[in-house]
Formats: C-alpha cells, structure tokens, sequence
C-alpha cells in the first residue's frame, strides 16, 4: 500500500501475522473452532482489554488522506471493505459486498451490498455511502494521497438501487479488486462526512466505521482506544467466528522506541508488540510467556535500484556485475540474524505473481563480477584499488536517506553492500542529504542508486518499479528510468486480466526481465512482520497485508 | 520605584517581547524557505505515491506557489490576528494542536525542574566544603548525570524501575505515578549542574567575612549555609534554572518519545520530521514565548532575592 518514506525504507514494515495462526484460520472452514496462537484449540473468551504498542503513530486518521501503513493498519479494526483479500491465496471473498460481477473489458464492477450492515452511529450502510466515499477520495480538496491512486482512472460511481453500485474507470483497471480490499477504500459514516469531513484527520469519535470495533478515545503521542461494537456480525467468511469481537477494549500505544517497547512486553504491560527488532527474537522466543509471530510483507522487496540513465549503470556488464558482487546471503543473515529471508527477484513470495523461477540465479560469484567489469573496460586501478576507465574511477553515489528516515538497519545493511563492492573494485558513495536535496536528486535522476521497498499485495507493484511511465516524480517508484517496451507493455497487460494464471505468466515474465536479463535492481531481502505477544493471546490474525486483526482476538489466563 | 517607572519597565519588557517573537517568526519562516526541494515534495516524503494534482492541491491550498515576497506578510498578518494556520499533515488548526499538547508538557516540566532543585539543594548544602570524600563522590555522580545523555537515563530508569521492579507504568499520561520516571529522566541531568554551581557558590560564600561574624554570633553551620550563604548563591543558580528552563522543551522531546507520553515535545517531533510547517513556526513561536516569560520570571526572582537590586530600576 501507500507509503512515505519511512515505510518505504521500512519495507512497509506495516504489519503482520502470525503464520501459525494462519494455518488455522484461513481454511475458512468455521466448524473448526477457533486457532490460537499456540495452535492448540481452546474455548475464547469474552472480554477483556488488549494493549497493543506500534512504533509509529498516525499523522492523519483520515483513511482516505493518508498514505500512512500505520493508519491504514489501526483503522482495518474500524473499517470493512467491499471484499475481503485472503491472505493465504490472495484471492478475493465477500465481505460488504456479498457478490460482484466485473465487466469484460474491466471497466466496470458491480457489487450487491450486504443489506443487514450498520455504521456505528446507527446509519445504515448502503450504496449511497459506497458513492460519498469513492467520490470524496477523488474529490481535489480531500487532498488524497494514497486513496485516489488505489482509484485509479476511476470515472464514477453509479447507485443502482440502495443494494447495488456500480463502479466505473476510463481503462481496464485489474487491481481494484484488491485496492478495495483495503482499508484505505472502507467507508465512513456518510453522516460523519458531512459532520467532520477535512477534521477526520483528527481521529477519536468522528471516526464512524462499521468494523469490529469503535474508535472511542485518541490521546495524541499516547495512544488510541478501541471498543467493541456489540452489532458487529459480518465478519469475513475467513474469520473465525461471526458476531461481535471477542475483547471489550483495543488500546494502541504509541512507543517507537524498540527497548521501550520490547521492555513494556516483556514486564507484562502490553499484550502484543509490532515491530520486534530481529535482534531481540531469540531472547523473545526464549521466554516461556512469550511468543514470536513472523509473516513476510507482501509486495516490492527491499532492493537497490540501479539508475540506468547515466553511466555508470547506462552499461548493462556494470550493472551485471553490481548484482553478482554483493554477498547478499551473508549481508543479510548478519545485519538480521536470520530473521528475514534475501530476496531473488522484486517481489516478496508473500504477493501473488512471485515466481521462484529466479532463485539462485545471481548468486554472488565475484570472480564472475570482476571477469563482467573486465570486459566492460574498467580494468585500470587507482591508488585505493578502485578500478578505473581512461582516467575515471569506477564510482556508484548511492545517498543516505535523511536520518529520521532510516529504518531496520538499512544504513548497517549499506555497509556490508560497500565493503562487497570494494572488493571488486566498485566505489561505493554514500553523501548523507536532507530530505530536499535526498528528493530532488532522486526524482532527477542524479543518483545512481536508491533504496527501498513498496508493500502491496498484488504484482501490479511491477508497474510501479520497472513501466517508463511510473517515474518517482509521478508518484511511482521507477528509480531505474529505463524505457523497455516489453516491461512497458507486459506490465500494463497485468492490469487487464483477473484470471490468475493470465496474469502469473505475464508477471514472472517481468520479474525475469527486469531483474535478471536487464539487471535492474538488486532484491536484497523479503521483509517480514514480527510481532511480540504474550502467550495470553489467542486467535491473532492478520490480513493480506501482514495486519494485525483483532475480531478473533480473545484473552487466555 | 515610581508608578511611571514601573510602566516605563513594563512597556520596555512588553517592546522586548514582540521583538523577540517577531524575530523567532522570521528566522523559523525563512528556515523553512532555505529546506531544498519543493515543499510539498519535502512534506510527502521521498517515496509518496501521491499524484501530481493532488501535489497541485495541496500546493495551492497552502499557498505555497506564491512568492516568497507575497508569502512573508501574509502569513505575518495571520500571525498578528493569532491565526498559526493549519498542519499540512493532520488538517487541524495549529493553535488547537499545541493547546490539546501543552498542559502534559508543562507538567512534566514542573515536575522535572522541582525534582532538579531538590536535589541540587540538598546535595548542594550537605556536601559543599565539607567532607572531602563525599564531595567528590557526589561531584562525580553529578559529572555523570550531566554527560549521560537523557535518552539513555530514560531507558535505563524504565528498565530499572518499570520492567524490573514494575513500581511505574512505562506508559503516558496516566496520573502521577507515570510521571515520575520521565521527570526523573529530565531532572537527573539539570540537578547535577545545577549542585556543581551551587556548591560552588556556596564554597565562596562561606569562605566571605560575614560567615564568621555569623558563627560568632552562635549561628549553627547550618543555619548559616541556609539563612545566609544560599541567598548569595542563589543567583547564579536562579539564572542557570531560567536558563535550563528554556531549554526543557528540548529534552521533552526525547523524553515523551521515550516514554511514549502526550505533549509539545512529541509533537515537535513529528512536527520536523515530517516538515509540517505552520506547525514547527507554531511551536518556535511557542519555546520563544516561553524563554520571554523565564527570562521575565527570572528579572522578578532577581529582585527577591536581592535587595539590592531593588533601588535602583534604571538597572533592571
């Protein structure tokens, strides 16, 4: 989904699951009883109050403004979607809307709403909210910057009767049947829109969903309180159990500090922790009260992203050679502890569209690396060891992101890339910018390598990364601007077919190219959502996006 | 002191004051033009997916486009009419966002400046020219305290207190007992300059010729240091409390993200790092207003306790 620069850089750290609790509860067979975290079965309980601590708070509530992960990851527990995305599959179930049917040229959609399904103010939920949504987030002075983009080439939604929408785009748009998945395309109380409308932002009571639970209470810099909303009862077919959430009270804590955070989990004072720092996992896991709950983030790896449009990655041997000279398996294992996975192509196995054609296939080999510089013409060295060409060193600026921006090591992580390099003879620089400069440079094209990830749970992230019309000055993440027409027109094909195999072939053919035959980029690892939680609780889910749901959420002794 | 003196004084300290905030409103705008990039640019982030019209958008909406010559006194006629304007990131009124913010803030802060002077007093008055081991003992651990970074004595108070011994919740604003450990981690550090230059001041004025007049008039050593060498030590350290005052809203900053509390200093934080601008100029103009008020407060105390000073208002 969206991200800022933080989560971008974070891998979009946003969220996650439990790959345990999966196992049980995605099987959507609800006779089962629920999983627990522990994957032994017990009865839940009804009751109690969960803390939650994540290591970011929202700058805006407002799902339909912000392109924050953590927004969109709090307010999932406030807000429904149309349909909802299997996490294990990715493909699609009713959820608001009980059916849909989709046009043949992927123009139009249309749902049947559920008729029984109640805004938590007491309004209900029908076709005209659909529309006063879908149509605020278009609407210019909403000013959104994530939502709109999920909308697309949207042209309009249509009110057919208060069971029916139909929703409109001016091209054949593919991914909006995940982008309406999402929490950032739930719905608000149309009456609250009227009420608050630019003041969402703000969060607290004006926040009128029809979720689980109820945004009662937000202290800024502290923490948002959640209560149950007794009417609930149209849970995902994929959820444990129908009816209202098990716990009385969701607290989210705001604690960015990872000690403070892994501390406050430790002595008993919250219940769950996002964001375990993977050096703590082994302790974490450890600890007989205490378990580790580990699901890898959907979409774009982490990668370096070679810019093509000057030298010296205008050569595709230099390119090659930048691939094969990075030790990526040891840099990883060493920076994470083995907690996160590297990375063979851009997208994470967790998306749809992954393909494991890639695996081991640019493996390091620096005698390769330094054979591929050779044939390119770097053969002379200077002083430092550096190879140089007619009198120029072999010289890669790869920025530092300003300061506040770098997460989960990425600087450390940047380190081992260097020393790797150096060895064959590439000089890797790494000037610190402030975000101005860090943005301009970027969006200009003047660097030659940049950094970062994109979580989404569908492959058109492949758009985003490799089509020449997706530039970061436009909002993509085409840090390569390399024009290919094959990328250009395979990317775009993704985005006329719903048909899961249409579409894997044609995205395993992008990955292919793009990584492999055009050396790109350079995957460096898969991210993964680590939470921390007591052995306390149970029947901890999350969603395609690694989100931590708390409809099945239930308290032990 | 005559009534027209007294009005002469405060006109010139109100004069000051404006002075003071319309500098601080200007540096903080012009900073803000001098951020490379487009600001809007700069506010999104780096990898915002955000699509050109709605940059246009927002852009417009701020007014942002304009010249820099058009931009200054509009936004110091806003400022005049105490109009702060709207975050860009959170779309609330900037005046509602620091007011909702500053009352957690200012408790900490007068918890953490009333921890601070007991400490450094009774530090201070039991080690000063006395007992020469406990005096470098108590001069080393204050050498500590100030040179640990506040940062750190936060985590390990929280670890020490709060994950081991579990006396005071990690947590916010949650009454009294959640407050102790972050005044404590902003105290810690100012009560340790602040009993280095006590003691200090109270060495000299122990060693002056009224101290012995004072003993030979029956005085215990106490009551002397009390009743008589802490009124002449008390000045430096009422400026370096003013002074250390004014810089609170700083280390609130690392403090409430610490702890995970409400207040400015949380909000100073999000307010730079996502380059909200209305914001950072609302809080600038704020710590301004808060060092004309020390620095006010700390004229007044000087006149207190020093009688002296108290004669002749041209001076003040």
């Amino acid at each position: 989904m969206p991200r800022n620069g933080r989560r971008h850089t974070a891998l979009l750290a946003a969220a996650v699951v439990p790959a345990v609790l999966l196992a049980g509860c995605s099987s959507g067979d609800t006779s089962a009883g629920t999983s627990t975290a522990g994957g032994s079965k017990a009865e839940p309980v009804h009751g109690g109050s969960l803390t939650y601590a994540v290591d970011t708070e929202p700058i805006s509530w407002d799902i339909a403004v912000s392109q924050q992960d953590v927004t969109g990851s709090i307010q999932r527990n406030v807000f429904d979607s149309l349909v909802y995305q299997d996490p294990e599959g990715g493909g699609f179930q009713p959820w608001l809307a009980t059916s849909w049917q989709v046009s043949g040229d992927l123009r139009t959609y249309t749902f049947h709403l559920r008729t029984d399904v109640k805004f938590t103010d007491g309004t209900r939920f029908d076709a005209q909210a659909v529309k006063a949504n879908f149509d605020r987030i278009v609407d210019p002075a909403t000013k959104s910057q994530y939502a709109s983009g999920l909308l697309g080439p949207y042209t309009g939604t249509k009110v057919v009767d208060p069971a029916t929408v139909v929703v409109s785009f001016a091209k054949p748009f593919a991914p909006f049947l995940q982008a309406a998945s999402t929490p950032y395309l739930g719905f608000y109380s149309p009456a609250a829109i009227t009420r608050y409308g630019s003041k969402l932002g703000a969060g607290g009571p004006a926040d009128v969903g029809t979720g689980p639970f109820v945004f009662s209470g937000y202290t800024k810099g502290q923490s948002a309180v959640m209560t149950r909303n007794p009417d609930y009862n149209w849970a995902p077919k994929a959820a444990d159990h129908q009816g209202p959430a098990y716990l009385d009270k969701l607290t989210f804590r705001f604690l960015s500090q990872d000690s403070v955070r892994i501390g406050a989990l430790r002595s008993g004072q919250i219940q769950v922790a996002k964001s375990v720092p993977p050096a703590d996992l082994k302790s974490l896991k450890a600890e007989p009260t205490l378990q580790v709950l580990s699901e890898q983030s959907p979409g774009a790896v982490y990668s370096l992203v070679l810019n093509t449009s000057r030298a010296p990655f205008d050569d595709l041997a230099v390119r090659r050679a930048f691939q094969r000279g990075i030790n990526v398996d040891a840099d990883v294992k060493s920076v994470y502890f083995g907690a996160y996975q590297r990375a063979w192509t851009t997208l994470s196995p967790a998306t749809p569209g992954y393909t494991k054609a890639l695996d081991n296939t640019l493996a390091y080999d620096p005698a390769k690396a330094n054979q591929l510089l050779d044939q390119a013409g770097w053969t002379g060295r200077d002083s430092d060891g550096y190879r140089t060409k007619n009198g120029a060193v072999l010289n890669v600026v790869w920025p530092l992101m300003p300061q506040n921006l770098v997460t989960q090591q990425h600087d450390i992580l940047g380190q081992a890339v260097q020393a790797d390099l150096k060895k064959i003879g590439i000089r890797v620089q790494r000037p610190r910018q402030d975000v101005g400069t860090f943005v301009k440079q970027l969006f200009g094209g003047q660097d030659d390598v940049s950094d970062y990830s994109w979580s989404r749970a569908d492959p058109d992230v492949l758009r985003l990364y490799f089509n020449s019309a997706e530039p970061p000055s436009k909002g993509g993440a085409n840090g390569t601007f390399y024009k290919d027409a094959d990328l250009d027109t395979w990317t775009e094909q993704g985005l006329t077919t719903l048909d899961p195999a249409a579409r894997a072939a044609v995205y395993a053919k992008v990955q292919q190219r793009a990584v492999n035959d055009l050396a790109l980029s350079v995957p460096l690892y898969v991210g993964s959502a680590l939470v921390g939680a007591s052995t306390r609780v149970h029947g901890l889910t999350s969603d395609a996006n690694t989100w931590l749901e708390f409809h099945d959420t239930w308290l032990g002794k | 002191m005559t009534a027209s003196d007294i009005a002469r004084t405060a006109a010139r300290k109100l004069a000051a004051a404006a002075a003071v905030l319309l500098g601080a409103a200007t540096v903080a705008f012009a900073a803000l033009q001098l951020i490379p990039g487009d600001p809007v640019t700069v506010m999104l982030g780096p990898f915002s997916s955000a699509s050109p019209a709605v940059r246009a958008q927002i852009t417009a909406h701020f007014g942002l486009g304009r010249p820099v010559w058009q931009q200054y006194p509009r936004y110091l006629g806003h400022l005049l009419q105490g109009d702060l304007g709207e975050s860009y990131q959170s779309q609330q009124p900037v005046l509602s966002l620091i007011r909702g913010q500053l009352w957690p803030t200012v408790q900490l802060a007068l918890a953490a400046l009333l921890f601070a002077l007991v400490f450094a007093l009774a530090v201070a008055v039991a080690t000063a020219g006395r007992r020469p081991a406990l005096r470098a003992v108590a001069s080393l651990v204050e050498l500590l305290t100030v040179s640990t970074p506040s940062y750190w004595i936060g985590i390990l108070l929280l670890t020490a207190f709060s994950f081991r011994l579990r006396i005071f919740p990690v947590t916010g604003d949650q009454g009294l007992g959640a407050l102790v450990l972050p005044a404590l981690t902003l105290a810690l550090p100012m009560a340790g300059v602040l009993a280095q230059v006590l003691r200090e001041g109270l060495e000299a004025a122990l060693e002056q010729p009224f101290t012995v007049t004072a003993r030979s008039r029956g005085l215990s050593v106490t009551a002397v240091r009390l009743r008589h060498a802490l009124r002449h030590a008390a000045l430096p350290l009422v400026t370096l409390t003013g002074w250390l005052a004014g810089s609170l809203l700083g280390g609130a900053v690392l403090v409430e993200t610490v702890f995970g509390r409400p207040g400015i200093g949380a909000l100073m934080l999000q307010a730079t790092t996502n380059k909200d601008m209305p914001l950072v100029i609302g809080l600038v103009l704020l710590s301004a207003l808060v060092f004309v008020l020390v620095s006010t407060l700390v004229d007044l105390l000087y006149l207190a306790i020093d009688p002296r000073l108290r004669t002749d208002p041209v001076t003040g």
